[in-house]
Order: structure tokens, then C-alpha cells, then sequence
């Protein structure tokens, strides 16, 4: 038992021994508001009140005048767009749904365990100003997981924002509608009518509604279970309300969701290697429905400590730009975007180190190192020592792990994976050759054609790393410290710190790092290796302890994206000076497929996500080593050779470091394929 | 008849109600007059004194009020500092050579220490507590009762002329530390009390203008004015013993400003003293247009320019009528708005204020005991405005009205304004509980001496701000307020406000503030946290550093903000050239260093 598990409470377990969830369901409930309006707001008022805003009706008087079109037709237009994109609230189908729901999770889930002491705390915190729910998108279960949580502990269900994908599908848009979805476009065009309407939207619920907010900052659910970069469009909308004195604070609350095993676990697997999702549509709902039989294990949420923007502004924020001039006419200035990365960056690494790990990230963990070490098979005693040993660790790092009783657990992941893992003669291996592949058409591929193989060989290790992903929060630094330290064996700080800041801004699209933390990190985890005895360091010279089994760990960790970001700028190094992204991904796909296929040596099959590869060729525009425009629907790139070639140089040093863990010629072996 | 303009050739002498050794009948460490406060016994609570109508009434309301919202025990109290000894301060920093050239002025004088400290003070928190309970660190080092204009001349052009720093001193009610001594300040340091120069110099009926010294207290004017059938209108919530010298220099804003205006527009002309020399204009006009108006710069000048000697006022006729009303409204919104329906419409009476609920629960605690009858009366009210009206006693409000004029005039104002209130759901509910949302205004002040012999801290704020701004404003300092209270670890406090006037534009909000500091360090310190954070939300909010209390010392902060730093660099540039040596070193607006430290 963990110091850490009294926390959490099983929320089914109360559903489990109840005689009736109907009466559960049908209950009388005691909200609590993260402010009381009087009167109350309804959906309906609050599109009326956007409705009637002077911002929308001088924008309808504005278009009518420029279009010459009747202003009672615009004014129509803002109505459907308004009713495309408004919650609702039916209390009917909210406790239908929560009974559903409570009989479906009794059948697939273990349970469902919630920092009930978050939740109270939060609470106590609310009554004066707006809240906003961030939780972390893992599953399209998230959404729906989250509303029955606030259910079950009588917190106002919130408005939800949802792409208008779900919209699509047939009678679950509005379903979900009626559990307080509203519903936001993804293209980002400028419709002259639709994003003022939306933003008036927004800022009305902050500003004048009663009832929390929920949203999904990475934008998207992450197919890698990892956290994705945050997106500052809906969280600037939020803020508006505050940066206009409307709102005397807004409370932000960080959520963590994370699963034994997500639901969506295979296709995500597939999508990461380039085999396109199908689109949301009610069948394959339904078709999802046979998940019913199988067996998910536990979901964890944690309710992280609200952020008070007011109090993580400070005084060194100052709104008075909006005293001047109407309210209605005041938009955020450019000041205060600036605030907002932070802010965003904050919420992100909350939800990654509340993330409560479980039984199974560990145990991928500790595959994923001796699969990369070359040994497909670890004995059970080894693999609950070694779990034990870097469970220590990582608790001291500041993770959350759940493990209750650790040979159970093991038995529980057997079980919940066995379409992943299974056990012979107390031999634990990764599944081989069991997926089935079908025909796939080679036009929906986001890459290279992968061959049936190569895709059977690679999803199990894909699917694996999605579950090693959201450990790396916690050792990313260290990584990238130990990494830099293996070649050369000893280094002054500054020195090791020059390197750390470059290669750490190269990863801060695909671990979330923020420029700003650079320094604070990089203290931080290289004060953990030292307790750890990982780097020693004598008159500021820092060197790597012998052969440590935590270096080998952490090396093994962070490989695959090194290796996938050095075949990056290889390959850029080689190709045309403009090319497609498409063209790009493709060759650096089919470069790792001949790698991997011929299987003389391990390469990781992560590191032909598209994507890891995507980040980074994002990252390297981010740093202008590529610039990219959009041409007939399709990115393409601009090599800066020389920009790249320091790069790649950079990172060429660092690929020595792999043979800590097994003496392979990784290197060359690439080199050949180019 | 002869055909003068003026009624009067020679000036009215008048008799301050506040004598020239103000401590004679005046508190020496609190607000107003020695006779009337609020005292305890027994439990229960009852104003001392004649002067008030609640005066000698028990108010059997206000102990259980405060001992269920701020927790106090009325068993322990706390013991005040006596009146400072003569060995309580240090002797005058002046030399004989100075005292000789001053006593040659043949200008009263005093070096008492009593005379100084009670000079050295406004009416802020701060000020009060160090009385109470403290030393403060800096008084003046000489008191000079000067006679008249000349005699200010001379003690600017002495002081000037001998390295010393005056502080000019009225009424004496500032709230914005604008009359304390800069620390720090080596030099001697005069305090140049207006009060004995408060004549009524000349009286212009034809024109309705009056000339009068800058000291004469506000009551003293309004009751030699009315004894000639006239009045001034300006009445700050301080008037009975504020200055108009005072008003000038702090920009004031009088209750009834709808009728007769603001300091500025009451002012036809004025003089003021500066080692320069004299700043005035040539004529008595009622509006010119030739430049930057300098009368702009005396108003608001806080004594950091020079001395405000001679003010010509515009009077009025003494109105026939004045008559209270209130109107009780569901909430807040539904008042304010109201309020705003009736500024836009620009029928204000002369005073149209609205309260909050907690102000509106908080005056009904000074609610004197009602004889039976009355208690029947009131009964039958509340069931009629909660039961039959649906009010929401936790959420009411009640706006107070002052009309005045001939009955007609009256009459078709209240009708106006009934009808708009009517509108938004607004009910009238009766002269007597207008007149005492007024009296409250008067008696507030002298709670907080009561209040802190109860471990509670208590000020008042104010701001303005536009119309659209104005309910977030308050909701948004409230919320503040109570996260700051939380963080700091205060339990019970009061957080209350009202919207004290409305002009076209925007409205003004007032906020009452205290809070129980039992086991709290630093009562005075953890105040001004929070009426910082209070000022910094106002000011995000869109309101202002100040509408009538000034800057001082206290509001130093947001000034520059407020103005730019070219109007900083201005107004620098303005003291520097009629006060070069830095004569009055009020360090109120922008702290100047002293050239001679540059």
C-alpha cells in the first residue's frame, strides 16, 4: 500500500454494493454552483443574450451593410449557428445516463478511483468565480468519464466543449448536447459570422453563466499518451472575461485521466503508424459496443489543486488597457497573450504529474527495457523486482502510483492485456504475430505504405510504448541529461546545461517543455540523478556512475524519440531542398521499415510513429532549420542544410549513448539504409 | 437704495462652532464631537449626546449585529493611549534665531505638544490607530493660527525664505494621509492652521457668489449663509468639519452635487499663496476661455503648490423644502440600474444614493428601539415588502433620495423618479427610512472608534467609474476582498457599498470595509493589503484612484498609472517652478526628492 492510494476511492464501489442504481440515479441531488446568478441562467438565455449583445449586433449591422443583405437573415444565421453550437441540459437523460453508464462500467471496469479529497477541496474553493474543468484527453471516454464523476459527487455537470465531429454522429450529438456539450468547429478559417459567435459564446458562459466549463487544452485526444502541446485558442476565450474585469477570478482545475487501458488503445496504435482513423459515425459506436465484453481494468482521475488566475497573475498583470472605451469594443491585447503559454504550459504539467501511473505503465516499462535490451522475455520475479526498484524511484520523483498488491496487479494487467502481453512458464512476453491486419487503402495512409509485417510486427511494440508514455514525464530531463553525459563521460554544468537547453528545446513539442523552465528543470533532474547515484560530480566536472541499471532505463526511455529525431535530419540532410509532408514522412518510414525488417538489430518500432516524426519536424520549423507554407491543401518544407546539419551533428553524439544498453552498430546500420 | 452688487461692505465675522484649541471639543484621538459616541453598557449599545436625532436612544440592534458578524466579545476591550504629554514627543526643531523672527510675525503660535499632534494627523486608519495605540513618528515642530490672506504671505515668504516646510491644515478630516508629516523631513515643519482665517469676506447678490476665507469650517458657512437666506449646497459627508480651503485642495464632492455641484463647479475664483508668489486671476467670470485653467491646478493640489487663502463660492437661495424618501428594490442590479435610468435621463434629485444589502442590514443596526406602536407598524412592513412583495431580505436594497426645492418642484420629482423606479420593480418605502440612510453617512464615522476598542479595523473607499463597469466593479471587489481575507487568515469581516452618486457618464461606489484582527499582527498593515488589492481590482475594473478623496499619501501608488508619466513630469514641473525649495513638502501625488539631495 502506497502513501498515496488512501487518496483515491473507488467511485463504483458504492454502485456495486448499492440494491439499486436506479434509485442512485433518480436521487435528489445538491449542486454546488461555481456561482449562483440570479435569476438562473438557462441555455436558452444565454444564446438570447449573445443574441442581443452589442458585439453581435453591431457585427449584424456591420455585415448587412457591407453584404447588403437584410439584417433579419444575418440575425438568423447567428440564431443556427448559435443553436448549432449551444449546450443543453436535460436532467432526464443526464440520470438515464448515468444509470447506462453506471451498468456498463459495473461490467467492464474494476473500478473507477477519484481523489475524492480534490474534489471536496475543490468544493469548498468555489462559489465566487467561474471554474473551469481541464482534463487531460486520453479517450473519448474522458468526456463522458468526467461528467459521471461530477454526477456522483454533486458538482454541477459542466458545458462541455466537443469538436463537431461527435456532432456528426447520428443522435449521439444531441444526446450528448443534452449532457451539456456545446460544440466548436475544428477548422480554424475566418468565418466573419461563426467565431464572433462563438467567442460571445464563450465569454457569456464566463462571464454571466453559472455552471463550470470543461475543455480539453491539448485540443485533441493524444494518440500517444502523452501529453500533446497546449492549444491557446479556447483557454484565450476563457480569459477574456477575467482580462475585461468581468469575472474577479476564474478558477482552473487541472484534471488527470489516465487507464489501465483505453479504449481506444488499437486504433491509436494504428493511427500513430499512419492508418487514418475511421471517421466518428454511430455504428462504429455501436460497433465499439462489443468493447462490453472485455475487461478495462481501472480508470484514475485526480483532481489537481485549482489555479487562481488572479493569484497566478499577480499584481505584475495590469487590465487597465480595457478602463478606455466601451466594454463591448475591447479585445485582449497583445500583453496579455503573452500570459497565456505559461498559464497553458502550467495546466499541461499539472495534469502530467498528477497522472496517477498504474500497475501497467510500470510493467511496460520495465518490457519496453528489456525488449530493447534484446530480451523478449523477463521472468516474473525480475520484472516485480525491477517494478519495485523504479517505483521507488519515480514515487521519489514526485509520481503517483497506484500498485495495491503487486503479484494481483500483475495478474489484473495479465488479464486486462492479454491482447498485448501474456505469461508462459512465469515468463512474461510481448504478444507476436497476432494482429491482423486488413486491407488497407494505400490512399487514406498518412505515410509509406507499411507492409502487412511490418505493421503486425510493430503495432504490439507501438501499442506498448503508448503505455511507457506517460512515465516519460517525470525523467524526460533526466534522460536528455544522462544522454548528453554518456559520450563524453565528464562535463563542467555549463557546458552540460549549453547541450541540455538545445536538445530539450528540439523535444519541446513532444514532452510539452517549456522554454521558460529550461533551467529550473535541468537543476531539478540533475539534483535526482545525483541522489539517485547516476552522475557523481568532482570539482564541478559531472560524470555518469558505471554501468547503473536507472541509466540504462532512462536511456531505453528516451531512445526512440532520439532515434526517430536523428533519422529526421539525416534524411532532411539528403532529400530535395522543398518537399511535401507527406513525401517526408514516407521516406523517413520507409527508411525505418528496411531498418527494422531486416532485424539484425533492434530498432524501436515507435520511432516510425508519424507522430514522434510530426513533432518533430514542427519543432525544427519552430526553430526556422525548416520553413513551411501551405501548397494546394498540402504542407511543404524548406531545408535549411546548414541549420540541420549542426543539428544532426548534435544528435550524431548522442547515438553512442544506445550501446550502454546493448553494444549494437545502431549507427551504421542507419547509415546504410540512406 | 444704493446700487451696490453687495450686500456687505464690511465682512461677516463668524463664530466657529470648532474653537481654535480644536481638542476643546473635539476628540483628540477619534472622529467628532467629545459628547457624542457610541457607547456599550450593559450589552447593549446607545449614542451619547444631543446632537444627532439617535443621540441618548439605546440601539438595541447593533450589539447582537456585531458580535454575529465580526465575533467580537464585548467583555474584553481594549484601554487607549492617554492624550500625549509634553515628554511624549521631542521639543520643536527650531532654533532661536527662527522663533525670534517668528514671534516678530505676530502671528499666534503654539509648540504644545497637544497642539501639534493633533495637527499632525488626518482621519485614516493609520492615523486613528497611532493615536489610540501609538506614537507617530513625525509631528509638526510649530502650530501658526494665521489672520487672513497677508498674514499667509508672510509666514510662506519666512519659511521660505528659512529652509522651512509648511503643511498647510483645514479641517483636518483628510483620508488620504495628505496632512501627515513626510518622514524623513529634517527641516522645521509648520503647520499652518487655517481656522482662524474664516470669514465670510463679501456676499454678491446679484451675481450669487460669496467670498470667503479658505479656513471656515462647512457648517459654520451653510449656517451664516442660511441666516442670510442663502446656501452653499456643497456637503461632503465631513462638512460639519471640513474646510472649503480643504475641499478645494482635495477636489470634494458634496452629497448634493446633483443640484449645485462639485467643488469645481462651484469655484468662481480663487487665491493661493505660493513662495512664488500669488496665483489668482483678474477677474469674477463665470467661464473663460484662455488656456489651461489654473484654478485646475489649485484644485486637487493637496497643499503641495501653496496656500488656498480666498475662495469665491457660487450660493443659492435656501430651497423651500427638503424632503427624504427611499425606494427598496429586489437587488442590487435592478437599483443600479435605476440609478443609471435616472442619470440618463438627468432628473437626479439632489442626493439619489443606493445601498447594498449588507449596507442596508448594516444601517438597520443604528435602528433606535421603537416604542410598541412602531414595532407594530414595522412589523406589518416587513410582512408586507417579504411576504406579499417577495423581497429577499438577503438580497434587497434600498436607494435613499434629498429633494429639494417649492413643494411643485418636490412634488414633480418624486413623481419622476417613483415612476422610474416603478419600472424596475422598485418600491417606495418611506421618508424616514431616506433620512436615516443619511444619518448613517454621519454616524459611520463615529462607529470605528467603537469598533476598535473591539479589536476591528475599519475604512472607507471610494472610486468612479463608467456605467457599464459599475456592478462588476463591486462584485469583483467583494470577491477580492473575501479571497484576501481567506488567504490572510481574517474570519470576520464586512465588505459593504453603495453608489453615492451618478453623473452621465459613470457612477461613484463607496466601500465600507473592517475586519476583526483578533490574533492577527499588524492590523493597520493587513488593512492596507487589502484595500491595495481592492484599488488594484477597481482600477483593472475600469474605476479610479479616487473621486473625492484624493491621492495623498495613500493612493501614491496608482497615480502615475492614473496620469501618465508626462503628467507626472507636468505636475513636477508646475511644483518646481512655483516651489522650488520645495516649501511644502507635502510629498502628496509624486514623492519629489528635494533638489538639495539630487
Amino acid at each position: 500500500m502506497t502513501l498515496y492510494q488512501k487518496e483515491y476511492e473507488d467511485i463504483l464501489s458504492a454502485r456495486r454494493a448499492e440494491f439499486s442504481n436506479w434509485f442512485w440515479a433518480s436521487r435528489q441531488l445538491n449542486i454546488k454552483y461555481p456561482v449562483v446568478i440570479n435569476p438562473k441562467p438557462t441555455p436558452e438565455s444565454h444564446k438570447y443574450a449573445v443574441l442581443k449583445s452589442l458585439k453581435i449586433r453591431n457585427l449584424i449591422e456591420e455585415i448587412s451593410q457591407r453584404k447588403n443583405v437584410n439584417k433579419k437573415d444575418i440575425e438568423n444565421d447567428v440564431r443556427q449557428i448559435l443553436d448549432e453550437i449551444g449546450y443543453k441540459k436535460n436532467m432526464k437523460i443526464i440520470r438515464w445516463l448515468a444509470l447506462v453508464l453506471t451498468k456498463i462500467c459495473l461490467r467492464v471496469c474494476t473500478g473507477i478511483y477519484v481523489n475524492y479529497e480534490g474534489v471536496a477541496e475543490l468544493k469548498n474553493r468555489m462559489g465566487d468565480c467561474p471554474v473551469i474543468y481541464v482534463p487531460s484527453h486520453r479517450s473519448y471516454a474522458d468526456f463522458i468519464l468526467f461528467s459521471y464523476i461530477c454526477f456522483t459527487f454533486d458538482l454541477e455537470i459542466p458545458a462541455i466543449a466537443a469538436a463537431m465531429d461527435f456532432h456528426g454522429m447520428m443522435g449521439m450529438g444531441e444526446m450528448l448536447r443534452n449532457t451539456g456539450a456545446f460544440y466548436i468547429k475544428r477548422a480554424s478559417n475566418s468565418d466573419p459570422i461563426y467565431w464572433p459567435t462563438f467567442k460571445e459564446y464563450i465569454y457569456q458562459l464566463v462571464a454571466n453563466g453559472d455552471e463550470p466549463i470543461e475543455f480539453f487544452i491539448e485540443g485533441t485526444r493524444s494518440r500517444s499518451n502523452k501529453s500533446l502541446a497546449p492549444k491557446y485558442g479556447l483557454i484565450m476565450m476563457i480569459l477574456k472575461a477575467f482580462f475585461l474585469g468581468q469575472v474577479p477570478d476564474i478558477l482552473f482545475v487541472p484534471v488527470s485521466i489516465n487507464y489501465d487501458r483505453i479504449l481506444e488503445e488499437s486504433l491509436f496504435s494504428f493511427e500513430l503508424l499512419g492508418i487514418p482513423k475511421p471517421k466518428e459515425s454511430t455504428s462504429g459506436f455501436f460497433k465499439s459496443l462489443k468493447i462490453i465484453k472485455e475487461n478495462f481494468g481501472n480508470m484514475y482521475i485526480h483532481f489537481d489543486k485549482p489555479i487562481s488566475i488572479r493569484e497566478y497573475f499577480g499584481a505584475k498583470l495590469d487590465r487597465t488597457a480595457h478602463s478606455f472605451g466601451p466594454l463591448h469594443i475591447q479585445e485582449i491585447t497583445e500583453e496579455e497573450k503573452a500570459y497565456i503559454p505559461p498559464l497553458a504550459h502550467e495546466i499541461v504539467q499539472r495534469q502530467q504529474k498528477s497522472t496517477v501511473l498504474s500497475c501497467f505503465n510500470l510493467v511496460s516499462w520495465v518490457m519496453n527495457y528489456n525488449l530493447t535490451k534484446g530480451n523478449k522475455f523477463i521472468s516474473r520475479k525480475e520484472l516485480v523486482f525491477e517494478m519495485n526498484a523504479l517505483k521507488e524511484i519515480l514515487q521519489e520523483w514526485g509520481a503517483r502510483i497506484f500498485i495495491t498488491d503487486i503479484q494481483n496487479d500483475i495478474n489484473e494487467c495479465l488479464k486486462v492485456h492479454s491482447n498485448l502481453i501474456y505469461e508462459i512458464d512465469d515468463r512474461i512476453g510481448l504478444v507476436e504475430n497476432k494482429i491482423v491486419v486488413g486491407p488497407v487503402n494505400p490512399n487514406k495512409l498518412k505515410g509509406h505504405s507499411l507492409t502487412e509485417d511490418t505493421i503486425a510486427y510493430s503495432v504490439p511494440f507501438v501499442m506498448l510504448q503508448i503505455y511507457v508514455n506517460p512515465v516519460l514525464h517525470y525523467l524526460v530531463d533526466a534522460a536528455l541529461i544522462v544522454i548528453i553525459l554518456r559520450s563524453p563521460g565528464t562535463m563542467k554544468k555549463d557546458d552540460l546545461f549549453v547541450h541540455f537547453r538545445t536538445l530539450r528545446s528540439i523535444f519541446c513539442l513532444e514532452f510539452v517543455l517549456l522554454e521558460s523552465w529550461c533551467k529550473m528543470n535541468f537543476e531539478e533532474a540533475l539534483l535526482r540523478l545525483i541522489e539517485q547515484k547516476v552522475v557523481t560530480v568532482n570539482n564541478n566536472e559531472y560524470s555518469i556512475f558505471e554501468q547503473n541499471y536507472l541509466e540504462e532505463v532512462l536511456i531505453s526511455s528516451i531512445q526512440p524519440f532520439i532515434l526517430a529525431y536523428f533519422i529526421v535530419t539525416e534524411v532532411l540532410q539528403k532529400t530535395l531542398e522543398q518537399i511535401s509532408e507527406k513525401a517526408l514522412l514516407a521516406n523517413f518510414q520507409r527508411l525505418l521499415e528496411d531498418a527494422i525488417s531486416e532485424k539484425k538489430i533492434f530498432i524501436h518500432p515507435y520511432c516510425m510513429t508519424l507522430d514522434t516524426l510530426g513533432n518533430c519536424l514542427n519543432s525544427l520549423t519552430n526553430k526556422k532549420m525548416l520553413h513551411k507554407t501551405r501548397h494546394d491543401g498540402q504542407y511543404v518544407y524548406e531545408v535549411d542544410r546548414g541549420r540541420i546539419l549542426r543539428l544532426r551533428k548534435e544528435l550524431e553524439m548522442y547515438i553512442p549513448s544506445f550501446r550502454v544498453i546493448k553494444n549494437f552498430e545502431i549507427f551504421s546500420h542507419i547509415r546504410s539504409k540512406i | 437704495m444704493p446700487a451696490s452688487n453687495q450686500k456687505f461692505t464690511d465682512p461677516v465675522i463668524v463664530k466657529s462652532v470648532i474653537p481654535k484649541h480644536r481638542q476643546d471639543l473635539l476628540k483628540w484621538n477619534g472622529w467628532g464631537y467629545k459628547d457624542s459616541q457610541f457607547v456599550i453598557r450593559d450589552g447593549v449599545a446607545y449614542f451619547t449626546g444631543q446632537r444627532y436625532s439617535i443621540g441618548n436612544l439605546t440601539l438595541p440592534h447593533l450589539a447582537p449585529w456585531v458580535i454575529s458578524v465580526l465575533n467580537i466579545d464585548l467583555n474584553k476591550y481594549n484601554v487607549f493611549n492617554d492624550p500625549p504629554k509634553e515628554s511624549d514627543y521631542p521639543p520643536p526643531k527650531l532654533t532661536k534665531e527662527i522663533y525670534e523672527k517668528l514671534e516678530k510675525l505676530n502671528i499666534p503660535h503654539s509648540i504644545k505638544v497637544i497642539d501639534r499632534v493633533v495637527r499632525a494627523h488626518g482621519h485614516t486608519l493609520k492615523d486613528i490607530f497611532i493615536l489610540k495605540y501609538g506614537r507617530f513618528d513625525r509631528v509638526p515642530d510649530l502650530v501658526l493660527w494665521p489672520k487672513g490672506h497677508d498674514d499667509v504671505v508672510k509666514i510662506v515668504k519666512l519659511a521660505d525664505e528659512n529652509d522651512m516646510v509648511i503643511i498647510p491644515f483645514g479641517g483636518g478630516t483628510a483620508v488620504s494621509g495628505a496632512v501627515e508629516c513626510p518622514t524623513g523631513e529634517d527641516r522645521p515643519i509648520i503647520s499652518l492652521d487655517t481656522t482662524q482665517m474664516n470669514r465670510i469676506l463679501w456676499l454678491d447678490e446679484k451675481n450669487l457668489v460669496a467670498c470667503c476665507e479658505s479656513g471656515i469650517i462647512g457648517q459654520d458657512l451653510e449656517r451664516e449663509l442660511n441666516k442670510l437666506g442663502f446656501t452653499c449646497g456643497h456637503e461632503p459627508d465631513s462638512y460639519e468639519f471640513s474646510s472649503l480651503g480643504g475641499w478645494v485642495a482635495t477636489r470634494a464632492s458634496g452629497m448634493k452635487k446633483n443640484t449645485y455641484g462639485n467643488i469645481e463647479d462651484l469655484l468662481v475664483h480663487v487665491k493661493m499663496v505660493t513662495p512664488k508668489g500669488l496665483l489668482q486671476k483678474n477677474c469674477q467670470v463665470p467661464r473663460l476661455s484662455c488656456g489651461p485653467d489654473f484654478n485646475h491646478v489649485i484644485m486637487g493640489s493637496e497643499g503641495s503648490l501653496g496656500v488656498i487663502t480666498e475662495v469665491v463660492i457660487k450660493i443659492r437661495p435656501v430651497p423651500k423644502i427638503r424632503r427624504y424618501g427611499s425606494i427598496i428594490f429586489y437587488d442590487f442590479e435592478d437599483g443600479v440600474n435605476c440609478m443609471r435610468e435616472v442619470a440618463r435621463q438627468r432628473c437626479q434629485p439632489a442626493s439619489i444614493r443606493l445601498m447594498d444589502n449588507d449596507q442596508f442590514k448594516f444601517g438597520l443596526i443604528v435602528k433606535p428601539q421603537s416604542t410598541f406602536m412602531e414595532s407594530v407598524v414595522d412589523g406589518l412592513k416587513k410582512v408586507y415588502v417579504t411576504k406579499i412583495k417577495k423581497f429577499d431580505p438577503d438580497r434587497m436594497c434600498v436607494m435613499t433620495l434629498l429633494f429639494e426645492g417649492d413643494e411643485n418642484e418636490v412634488k414633480v420629482s418624486e413623481k419622476r423618479i417613483y415612476d422610474i423606479a416603478a419600472t424596475f420593480r422598485g418600491v417606495p418605502a418611506g421618508e424616514t427610512n431616506g433620512e436615516r440612510g443619511y444619518m448613517l453617512t454621519f454616524l459611520i464615522a463615529y462607529i470605528r472608534d467603537l469598533a476598535l476598542q473591539f479589536n476591528i479595523v475599519a475604512e472607507s473607499f471610494e472610486t468612479s467609474c463608467p456605467w457599464d463597469r459599475a456592478i462588476t466593479l463591486v462584485k469583483n471587489v467583494k470577491q477580492v476582498i473575501a479571497n484576501e481575507c481567506r488567504n490572510k487568515g481574517i474570519t470576520h469581516f464586512i465588505i459593504n457599498s453603495r453608489v453615492t452618486q451618478t453623473y452621465d457618464a459613470g457612477c461613484v461606489i463607496y466601500f465600507y470595509l473592517g475586519f476583526n484582527y483578533t490574533n492577527l499582527p499588524d492590523p493597520v498593515g493587513l488593512f492596507h493589503h487589502l484595500e491595495d488589492s481592492a484599488r488594484d481590482e477597481i482600477i483593472n475594473c475600469g474605476g479610479s484612484i479616487s473621486h473625492h478623496h484624493g491621492v495623498g499619501k495613500l493612493r501614491k501608488r496608482w497615480y502615475k498609472n492614473t496620469v501618465s508619466q508626462v503628467g507626472v513630469d507636468l505636475f513636477l514641473a508646475i511644483k518646481n517652478e512655483v516651489d522650488p525649495k520645495n516649501t511644502f513638502a507635502t510629498n502628496n501625488l509624486v514623492s519629489r526628492v528635494t533638489k538639495s539631495k539630487l
